[in-house]
């Protein structure tokens, strides 16, 4: 693979780190990282600052529909908002990572309210305990309903829950048995909602009558708590739902498992999960990295990432452009690339749909197994949406990261005209410091020369800088993180 | 300002009116504003979501009876896309302004449209975002104009007359204004909504004071949206961001505030009534469960009979307050005792 930029260098490895943890990065942005070294943005990313999105109240009271957050429409772009407009994008990026694993969907649950709930919680817990994070997601009213865990009752059992947090969140196929996913399912009796039958007749009957939705809110019904003796996964005791997370969290599957799912969205892509029981992990030395480092910290989800993110396997050339982007990684590093949504638009619903339209709607997966990713997300009609998007997106000259963009390269050439390779080599440089292949450097090379002289300084110019970026972001690799 | 002498005044919870209706038909969508006839008829601005569209006008009675919708979603006359409010003139004309359509529409006294003004800009006689509308003391209507930070004042059939305000937290100074209301005595009062405070003008509009704070405290404020105004003096201010109404005597003494205590409409019953599924489900229904959070959107969004994004606030005979709330699609009566 040639380059138009300078591969190698320490801010190509931040782009690369970027990439993984946030949508991309704007020039202001890879500026600032790069001031700051490849480990203080690590440092930074840690530790981030306030989020400072659109502010809520604003989204509110110009999208009444984000009151409620009943619609999906609504809720979806409501994420979409803070996705775009966060200047902590790594939290959106490990909350995106928790909804495919503990994948809910608003087509069964109704209510946007409680999805929303939801990737909050994933936000506040997402790189701590993975232990606090699976009590939270047990005690999550989104997760309590979607997999029927209201039903589940000391003396009738329902084993959705018990059997989805060892098979789909926690441990993977193989690593238990039914007896398991049956002795699980009874620590987790009495773990329900309040208001249950009201709440899941209402969410059955899907109607805003008489008074829209009510948020669910977690409760504990100790007299449907069967606190007998169970045995699960070897171990014999009087257990709750806390003491079999504890069980889950210390044995050695579940590092494994949590670990492969990291690798698959931050490191390169993964097989499909249903394939992970027959097929071993394509870096084992990486999947190891990470489980040390996950009981080396108290069960640290965090410090399994920055353990990966230290170390050379995620630094290695290999792993550059090595993962398809989701749906919501194209539309909102673009969307944060063009600089929009810096007010409330409708605008915004646009892109909620675009991201549907390739196959991946926020907040609502297609199935308890979230999104496979990789490949699966590529075919022929998402990749027309995926062009169309991106293009139509970053084609406007008034939008403020587009003029960022033309005004830099009007900065770096102050004489006026500038040369195709120069051109080409800051745009691709500009937008992250993207690599393409020979066959498509000539090929920008060329528009470049049709098109002219370019002065970044004129309209014309500018206008010349606005078609090459297009071109850019329809590139396949755009397509790779 | 805003100290507390005592709770003079009072107010009881009396009556809730309307429920949910996404698809049209009686019944509220995202309602933001609501006015009252000079006849007591009582109408209902259903702004509804951006996908499914307007919702309507929707016009009741305070005995809950249904009469009829005007107005939908769209851009052609008579249309909206995203009403923010209605007001009557002394005619019974009803004015109506679009925050996106940047224009103020007219419908005659029997509901037919008549005409519409206004253009998007920030020139005299241009918007940009109208949001709330009500009329002085001399029949004009003033328009307070959203993101250009002003109140603009308009003969009823569009022409332009004056305006004050400018952005900034001085006095006199707005940041995303929202609502207006015109007290008996020509006083002009607006929700400042970004600047958590309530300001007042003269009828010609001159500056005369200013109360609340940003917070939770008594007299503060988190984003308020509308105000009301009774004959003596009394204010009522729909506490949007801390989902709540507080009153005020005429010289901003605190006095009282409510956090919504909404029960099932006439309406709602009927609903339940005829759905045996849910009313069954509902006789074990506790309105206000436990709770794990502190957030008042949050804390309403799991209470039914809080407010739930309380937008706006009307006089009924001097008595009764209506106060209407987005998320629940209803209004709730009180009775100032």
């Amino acid at each position: 693979m040639a380059t138009a930029t300078n591969i190698g260098t320490e801010l190509d490895l931040i782009a690369h780190l970027l990439r993984r943890t946030g949508f991309g990065s704007t020039p202001g942005e890879l500026e600032e990282a790069g001031e700051l070294g490849y480990e203080g943005t690590l440092d930074q990313l840690f530790n981030p600052g306030d989020a400072d999105p659109l502010p809520v109240d604003l989204i509110r009271r110009y999208h009444a529909d984000h009151n409620d957050l009943r619609i999906p429409p609504s809720s979806g772009s409501f994420w979409m908002y803070r996705l775009v407009t966060t200047k902590t994008p790594f939290e959106e990026k490990i909350a995106l990572f928790w909804h495919r694993v503990f994948a809910t969907g608003q087509t069964k649950v109704i209510q946007g309210k409680v999805m929303i709930s939801q990737i909050d919680m994933f936000r506040k817990y997402g790189l701590g305990s993975f232990r606090e994070l699976l009590i939270q997601l047990s005690k999550d009213p989104a997760m309590i309903l979607w997999l029927d865990n209201q039903d589940n009752h000391k003396d009738n059992i329902n084993e959705n829950y018990g059997r989805e947090i060892l098979e789909l969140f926690a441990m993977g196929v193989g690593n238990y048995t039914e007896d398991d996913v049956k002795e699980c399912a009874r620590a987790f009796t009495g773990w329900t909602i309040a208001n249950m039958p009201y709440m899941s007749t209402k969410m059955r009957n899907n109607t805003l009558r008489p008074y829209g939705y009510i948020a669910w809110q977690f409760e504990y019904d100790e007299s449907d708590h069967d606190d007998g003796e169970k045995t699960f996964l070897g171990e014999t005791g009087n257990f709750t739902g806390e003491d079999v997370i504890d069980i889950i969290c210390k044995n050695p599957a579940t590092p494994q498992f949590i670990a492969r799912h990291l690798y698959h969205h931050f490191v390169a892509d993964e097989l499909p999960v249903p394939q992970w029981p027959f097929e071993g992990p394509k870096d084992p030395e990486a999947i190891q990295l990470m489980v040390d480092a996950y009981f080396a910290n108290d069960y640290s989800i965090g410090a399994m990432l920055r353990a990966m993110f230290e170390s050379d396997i995620f630094k290695s050339e290999t792993k550059r452009f090595a993962r398809i982007k989701s749906p919501a990684e194209v539309v909102v590093g673009t969307l944060r690339l063009a600089g929009d949504f810096d007010w409330p638009t409708d605008d915004v619903y646009k892109a909620t749909a675009a991201c549907n339209y390739m196959g991946q709607q926020l907040l609502g997966p297609t199935s308890v197994e979230g999104w496979m990713g990789g490949d699966d997300w590529i075919s022929t009609g998402s990749m027309v949406q995926r062009i169309n998007f991106a293009s139509d997106t970053i084609g406007d000259p008034d939008k403020r990261g587009v003029k960022a963009i033309v005004s830099r390269i009007a900065d770096r050439h102050p004489s006026g005209n500038v040369e195709p390779e120069a051109l080409v080599e800051d745009c691709l440089g500009l937008v992250g410091r993207l690599r393409v292949e020979d066959g498509t450097l000539n090929g920008l090379l060329a528009f470049v020369r049709e098109q002219g002289d370019v002065d970044p300084s004129t309209e014309d110019g500018a206008g010349k800088i606005t078609s090459l970026l297009q071109l850019i972001v329809s590139t396949r690799e755009y397509q790779l993180a | 300002m805003a100290t507390e002498t005592g709770a003079r005044l009072g107010l009881e919870y009396r009556d809730t009116n309307g429920f949910g209706a996404a698809q049209g038909g009686r019944g509220y969508y995202l309602p933001v504003d609501l006015a009252v006839r000079s006849d007591g008829r009582i109408y209902v601005l259903s702004r509804g979501d951006a996908i499914q569209g307007g919702n309507g006008i929707k016009i009741t009675d305070i005995d809950h009876n249904w009469f009829e919708e005007i107005s939908s979603r769209g851009i052609a006359p008579g249309q909206f896309i995203s009403a923010t409010a209605i007001a009557f003139d002394a005619s019974d004309r009803l004015f109506m302004a679009d925050e996106a359509l940047h224009r103020i529409t007219i419908f005659d006294a029997d509901h037919n449209y008549e005409s519409h003004w206004g253009t998007e800009g920030s020139g005299e006689g241009e918007f940009d975002g109208p949001s709330g509308i009500a009329f002085d003391r001399d029949g004009n209507l003033l328009v307070v104009d959203d993101k250009n930070q002003r109140i603009q004042r308009y003969t009823p059939d569009g022409k332009y007359l004056n305006s004050f305000g400018s952005a900034g937290d001085g006095n006199g100074e707005f940041s995303f204004p929202w609502g207006v209301t015109v007290a008996p005595d020509g006083v002009i009062y607006i929700a400042d909504w970004r600047n958590d405070r309530i300001q007042r003008f003269t009828h010609e509009g001159k500056f005369i004071d200013a109360c609340g704070t940003t917070g939770h405290g008594q007299g503060q404020f988190n984003r308020p949206a509308n105000v009301a105004v009774d004959d003596d003096g009394n204010i009522f201010v729909a506490d949007w961001g801390n989902q709540r109404v507080q009153a005020f005597d005429k010289d901003w003494n605190f006095q009282t505030s409510i956090r919504g205590a909404g029960e099932l409409s006439k309406w709602a019953a009927e609903y339940i009534d005829a759905n045996a599924d849910e009313k069954e489900a509902r006789s074990t229904f506790d309105p206000y469960p436990e709770l794990d959070v502190n957030d008042p959107h949050e804390v309403s969004a799991r209470t039914e009979p809080y407010f739930w994004d309380p937008v706006s606030i009307a006089l009924y005979d001097d008595t009764r307050i209506l106060i209407l709330e987005t998320g629940r699609h209803r209004f709730q009566v009180y009775e100032k005792v």
